[in-house]
């Protein structure tokens, strides 16, 4: 199954600790381990947690194992569960044609609360990412969890948001599969809404520009 | 506050004590907990060692400038001891201090008086509200107390007419908290009555137990101290199983370092000063120095509360001497190290007073 | 059912470097499993745990890597296949009976994992457990990706009762918490009845007693032991797990174990055509070296390069060998971390070794985006993107604690100091925890040192001193320090911060907590009663009850003689009971917020900073982020104005 990605095809997950940015790529990696890629997920966890900034590095490849650290300059999607954390991959793995998504709510690190270090408004970031990269996006994922009664869906709402680029093979069965396998039937629930309003709140936001922003590609 | 706490300057009065969380008070020390950022905030505005304006002070208080006069500015003074309404107690001499208090307290011209109460444990701050309380108080206690953090939690709690028993740089403390340093809109006095007493150095407590329990002495068993007049040079206590003496030398050296920049002996600012009459047991030095001192002395001495006495010359003599000699040590101290009229930071000035008084004053 | 049972043979599933590792000592008929909770090691234990009861394995979270190491061992003497996990400090912990073991042989398989940590991303050291293989004279193994995490593992059981010793498998981070594709092999059906055969002759390895070594007769054990090793060579000279890929006569030779040979396979790709001239020769038996092998590959290139995480382990142990070879050698260079083309501390990534190619190659890399881009993105992300420190969860029990440590230190006055030990609170060495860390070493140590320093009042020193520890750091290490200081009247005062788990790792049981690795329920083993039997003064109190700990805290800090306990005892924000709701619902009177107004200069956000608080910069207040929030209420009792207000959640 060689639907003509990149090889490797190289996404990040990134966020703060506590947000469930492992549980988001392990999902993606099993919805496109499911499709038949050879996946390799790098991340860390344990210390991380503690309110530090965690990155997972996601390898997407028809048949090789590529290693969990992607180089710098390689990413080719970004998806960010908090904006900061954005900017700050963006900068190490990101570049111009780099596909972006991220989250625009903020979680203030210890230095920011204290009052020492100053986070910028979203509104600084956006136009800021926008400039290095036109076609990215920001969508409003925790609030749309808030609104399904759990803020922590704020990861599965960037995942819908990831699927909606079809960029990836990413529908919406395998994630039915994928997050029930992962997450459990508990919760299965819960995730296909987020997921469905991930994907909702990326058409919206492209049914707002005058052009497509990212190439569609092969059915998924 | 690096430049008081840090410096060793701070006498543990607590008046930065209890009016924020930066600040605590433990075994008579005045700590800071954390750092804050405000460059002068109320602890700086009421501290004894911070930048004060003795003119400023002066002029708030007396209506009039700092002068070069060794005991401070008063009105009269008197020989001084409790009188027939007053009833007997472990008085420390005269019992001037708790007849005043007592009369206040009677009169309901105060709400609460605030300080160094002995009687359970360790000499710790205590707010009383009722004149019985007062006698239990009686007796110095030599040590450094922090009795300002009390005046600081009764104002917190609502009393606005508070008389409070200082030691100098107590009543320097609570002077400036009277007079509304931080030039507030909604500010109230809540400070009715500063009784000041004569000080030469305090002790910290830490000092002291470790000196009383060296001597197999329980702190907590001392009913008084005393220190004799010279040629005695010793330090008398009192216990529940008699007198002990120690060597006032030994005393002294354990003395707060922070006593040797205080030019302040006689309680310049409070309303009225008592201290011991050296030679005369049983009898005080009274001096009244504000108008409401001086009514509130006379109405005492009218009900019997206080006999007062005039002061033979000689007396009067030795105490002018004595806080000059005090202040001139203090001030030539203060002044080699650049702590009079600077502003720089980490070398911040304690007092500020013009040149021309400073210079009478070192002679 | 778990993954771990599934007995798919030939299926292929994405899964973790220790979920694979876990599986392949399935694979390989496991029946105990054994460890000590430490990042990055700790999943193998949780997995094997979830699944005991059905796969009919025991798995202990033993008190210690000792201990664990001397459970697995018991396991393997009694004729069974034993696993023993921990983190790379715990082969220190282990390292004593680790090397009697080795001396006195095993029966069943046992298999040693430690999973190193380059770049300390979750400890605070960078060891590098591969030495002790080489001086305990035992096999390591390293598995180079998640395929063979779990084939290796099984294999290893196989090799260890080959040559009746235990073999090392050694992870690192980014193998065991990464995850990739595996296909997954059959699971062993029987099971071995456990015997312990002692009645033999002295020397008789299958059923003589299990002795480490004859007093003064080295030429015993100590001799079989290197017999071993050599057998263990000569298995490895034909090993599929090493293997070149690359030409037949390459410029530079990369000389790779573990992870970083996927790194090195990557960085190959990243030069391009010039990268088409180096080899990759893979490792994964590196103690005891194939000598030949080695040779072989060594010959067919005049640079050779050594990429490896941690310390030279894999680059002195060739160039040892190498330096004896007198055929086939002809004119050498070696680069690695001695020659410094690549960093001695910090971990390896694609990049670096790119880099590192580059040099030995003599080409530069192109760039990968335009230079513009990296500059401008750079400069926008030191403005836009502010460090996040480490810092405690929202409702931590230990920020409460430090807040009383540090006031109270700070109220005594005569500049006392707390010793540091290993877990959460080890944060406590930062803002977070007001700084209040003065040492920090290895599990256990902070009491230690602090009972050294409880010494030193004869030589004149004054200071006040404070050790913590953390419930399950108590039981591992601290329990012989305890007890020498109170023998020896060392003069501190030893906080014990019970939050009821094994915290920092993901939360696991030990013996202080009436349940166990297998969730069964166990007999809970009372710090305050080991402290009370010790015969040292003990008190508990709730760090969340801020008054009573710090009054409890300043009248021991007043004593003069003697060690004392204070059990500060509250749960772990994380824990179940803890996280399935708050306590209390807390909000701000942003009328009564001081701010920074003197009498407040903003404590709640700027001192205690609490990650549930923030700065309303706008409307000058403090606010509580309800979505952060753990509803502990002890930000409540630190604000002056009294405006934060807390409720009972109903």
């Amino acid at each position: 199954m060689k639907p003509g990605l990149k090889n490797p095809f190289n996404l990040i997950v990134t966020g703060v600790g506590g947000q469930g940015n492992v549980l988001a790529s392990r999902i993606l990696g099993n919805m496109l381990a499911l499709g038949g890629f050879q996946i390799t997920i790098g991340e860390t966890f344990g210390a991380s947690q503690r309110g530090g900034s965690v990155m997972s590095h996601i390898r997407i490849s028809p048949g090789s194992t590529w290693s969990p650290q992607i180089p710098k300059g390689c990413a080719d999607a970004i998806v960010a569960l908090e904006p900061a954390e954005g900017v700050r991959v963006l900068s190490d793995y990101g570049h111009d044609k780099v596909c972006f998504i991220s989250n625009t709510r903020p979680v203030y690190p210890a230095g920011v609360i204290a009052g020492g270090a100053v986070y910028p408004p979203i509104e600084e970031i956006r136009s800021g990412v926008l400039s290095l990269v036109p076609d990215a996006l920001f969508i409003d994922a925790t609030e749309e969890a808030i609104k399904l009664g759990r803020p922590i869906l704020g990861n599965i709402v960037m995942i819908g948001a990831l699927a909606a680029t079809r960029l990836l093979p990413l529908d919406r069965k395998k994630f039915r599969v994928a997050a029930d396998k992962i997450a459990g039937s508990d919760s299965l629930d819960y995730n296909l809404k987020a997921f469905d309003a991930g994907r909702r709140l990326f058409q919206t936001a492209m049914s707002r520009r005058s052009r497509p922003a990212y190439p569609v590609t092969r059915r998924s | 506050m690096e430049d008081v706490i840090l410096a060793g300057r701070c006498t543990g009065c607590g008046a930065c004590v209890d009016i924020c969380p930066y600040f605590g008070s433990h075994m008579g020390k005045t700590a800071m907990l954390f750092p804050c950022t405000i460059a002068r905030g109320r602890c700086f505005a009421s501290c004894p060692r911070a930048e004060v304006d003795l003119d400023l002070l002066s002029e708030k208080t007396f209506g009039a400038p700092y002068a070069e006069v060794p005991v401070g500015s008063h009105r009269k003074i008197f020989v001084s001891h409790s009188g027939a309404r007053i009833g007997n107690a472990n008085y420390q001499a005269g019992g001037t201090v708790s007849a005043l208090l007592s009369f206040v307290l009677e009169k309901g011209i105060i709400d609460a008086a605030v300080l160094v109460d002995r009687q359970e444990g360790l000499p710790r701050p205590r707010r009383i509200t009722e004149p019985q309380e007062v006698l239990s108080c009686a007796s110095s206690s030599f040590a450094a107390v922090p009795v300002i953090s009390e005046l600081n939690r009764a104002v917190r709690d609502g009393y606005r007419r508070i008389g409070t028993v200082a030691t100098p740089c107590q009543a320097v403390a609570a002077a400036l908290i009277r007079i509304n340093p931080l030039n507030e809109d909604e500010f109230i006095n809540p400070l009715s009555f500063i009784i000041g007493l004569f000080c030469t150095w305090a002790l910290d407590l830490r000092s002291m137990t470790a000196l009383f329990s060296g001597r197999g002495l329980d702190l907590r068993s001392v009913i008084r101290c005393d220190v004799p007049p010279p040629p005695a040079e010793k330090f008398e206590i009192v216990t529940g199983g008699g007198k002990h003496d120690i060597p006032l030398q030994e005393v002294r050296d354990l003395t707060s370092p922070a006593c040797a920049w205080c030019p302040d002996m006689t309680s310049e600012f409070a309303d009225v000063s008592v201290g011991m009459l050296e030679g005369s047991a049983g009898k005080n030095i009274l001096i009244i120095r504000t108008p409401f001192g001086e009514e509130i002395a006379e109405k005492a001495r009218e009900e019997r509360y206080i006999v007062l006495d005039e002061i033979p010359p000689e007396q009067l003599r030795n105490l002018e001497r004595a806080a000059a000699a005090k202040k001139r040590r203090a001030l030539l101290k203060l002044k080699k190290e650049g702590l009079l009229n600077t502003a720089r930071k980490g070398k911040r000035a304690c007092f500020r007073l013009r040149p021309e008084i400073l210079e009478k004053l070192i002679g | 059912m778990s993954l771990l049972l599934k007995n798919k043979e030939g299926d292929k599933r994405l899964l973790m470097g220790n979920e694979a590792i876990a599986r392949g000592a399935i694979e390989a008929g496991l029946a105990v499993a054994t460890g000590y909770p430490g990042t990055p090691s700790s999943e193998i234990i949780e997995n094997l745990s979830r699944i005991s009861r059905q796969a009919g394995i025991y798995v202990e979270w033993s008190v210690n890597e000792k201990v664990a190491a001397e459970a697995a061992a018991a396991a393997s003497f009694a004729g069974l296949r034993s696993l023993c996990v921990m983190k790379q400090n715990g082969v220190n912990v282990a390292s004593d009976f680790l090397l009697h073991l080795a001396e006195s042989g095993t029966r069943g398989g046992m298999v040693l994992v430690p999973c190193d940590d380059p770049g300390a991303l979750s400890s605070v050291n960078e060891g590098d457990a591969r030495f002790f293989a080489r001086m305990l004279e035992v096999p390591l193994l390293e598995p180079g990706d998640f395929q063979e995490a779990k084939d290796m593992t099984r294999w290893a059981f196989a090799l260890s009762e080959e040559i009746r010793n235990f073999v090392v498998l050694r992870s690192v981070t980014r193998l065991s918490h990464a995850s990739g594709m595996v296909s997954l092999g059959k699971i062993p059906r029987g099971r071995t009845q456990a015997q312990f055969r002692h009645a033999g002759a002295l020397l008789d390895p299958e059923s003589g007693p299990m002795i480490s070594c004859l007093p003064g007769a080295p030429q015993f054990t100590h001799r079989r032991q290197q017999d071993k090793i050599r057998t263990a060579r000569e298995i490895f000279e034909t090993s599929p797990f090493n293997y070149y890929e690359g030409p037949r006569r390459p410029e530079v030779l990369i000389v790779a174990s573990s992870i970083c040979s996927l790194y090195s396979r990557e960085a190959i790709a990243m030069l391009g055509k010039a990268g088409k001239k180096c080899g990759l020769l893979k490792m994964g038996t590196t103690w005891p070296l194939p000598e030949k092998f080695l040779q072989k590959h060594l010959s067919s290139a005049e640079k050779i390069v050594f990429v490896e995480e941690v310390l030279p382990f894999l680059e002195e142990n060739v160039l040892m060998l190498a330096g004896r070879w007198t055929q086939g050698k002809g004119p050498k260079s070696y680069y690695g971390k001695n020659s410094g083309t690549l960093p001695s501390y910090g971990e390896m990534n694609p990049d670096l070794i790119a880099e590192a190619l580059g040099k030995v190659l003599a080409v530069r890399r192109r760039p990968v985006r335009p230079e513009s881009f990296a500059a401008k993105a750079g400069a926008f992300a030191d403005n836009a993107a502010p460090r996040r420190e480490l810092t405690f969860c929202p409702g931590c029990p230990h920020r409460a604690s430090f807040w009383s440590i540090h006031s109270a230190l700070k109220l005594d006055g005569r500049e006392g100091f707390v010793c540091g030990d290993i877990g959460c609170y080890t944060l406590a060495a930062f803002p977070t925890g007001f700084n209040s860390l003065r040492t920090v070493h290895s599990m256990g140590s902070g009491a230690g040192l602090a009972g050294g320093f409880g010494r030193l009042r004869a030589f004149g020193l004054r200071q006040p001193i404070l050790a913590v520890c953390g419930d399950s750091t108590f039981f591992h290490a601290a329990v012989p320090a305890l007890i020498n200081a109170v023998h020896h009247q060392a003069d501190l005062t030893m906080v014990i911060l019970d939050n009821r788990g094994t915290a920092m790792t993901g939360f696991q049981p030990h013996p202080g907590l009436p349940v166990n690795a297998m969730q069964e329920s166990a007999p809970p083993v009372e710090i305050e009663n080991i402290c009370r039997g010790i015969g040292v003064e003990t008190e508990i109190r709730d760090p969340f009850d801020l008054k009573g700990t710090r009054d409890a805290l300043l009248s021991f800090l007043e004593k003069k003689e003697g060690a004392r306990v204070l059990i500060l005892r509250q749960a772990c924000s994380l824990s179940p009971e803890k996280k399935k709701k708050n306590s209390f619902k807390v909000r701000v009177d942003e009328n009564a917020c001081r701010g920074e107004r003197c009498g407040c200069n903003r404590l709640c956000t700027r001192i205690f900073r609490c990650p549930g608080l923030y700065w309303d910069n706008r409307k000058q207040v403090a606010r509580i982020d309800d979505v952060v929030c753990a509803g502990c209420g002890v930000c409540a009792s630190i604000c002056p104005a009294g405006a934060i207000l807390k409720e009972d959640a109903v």
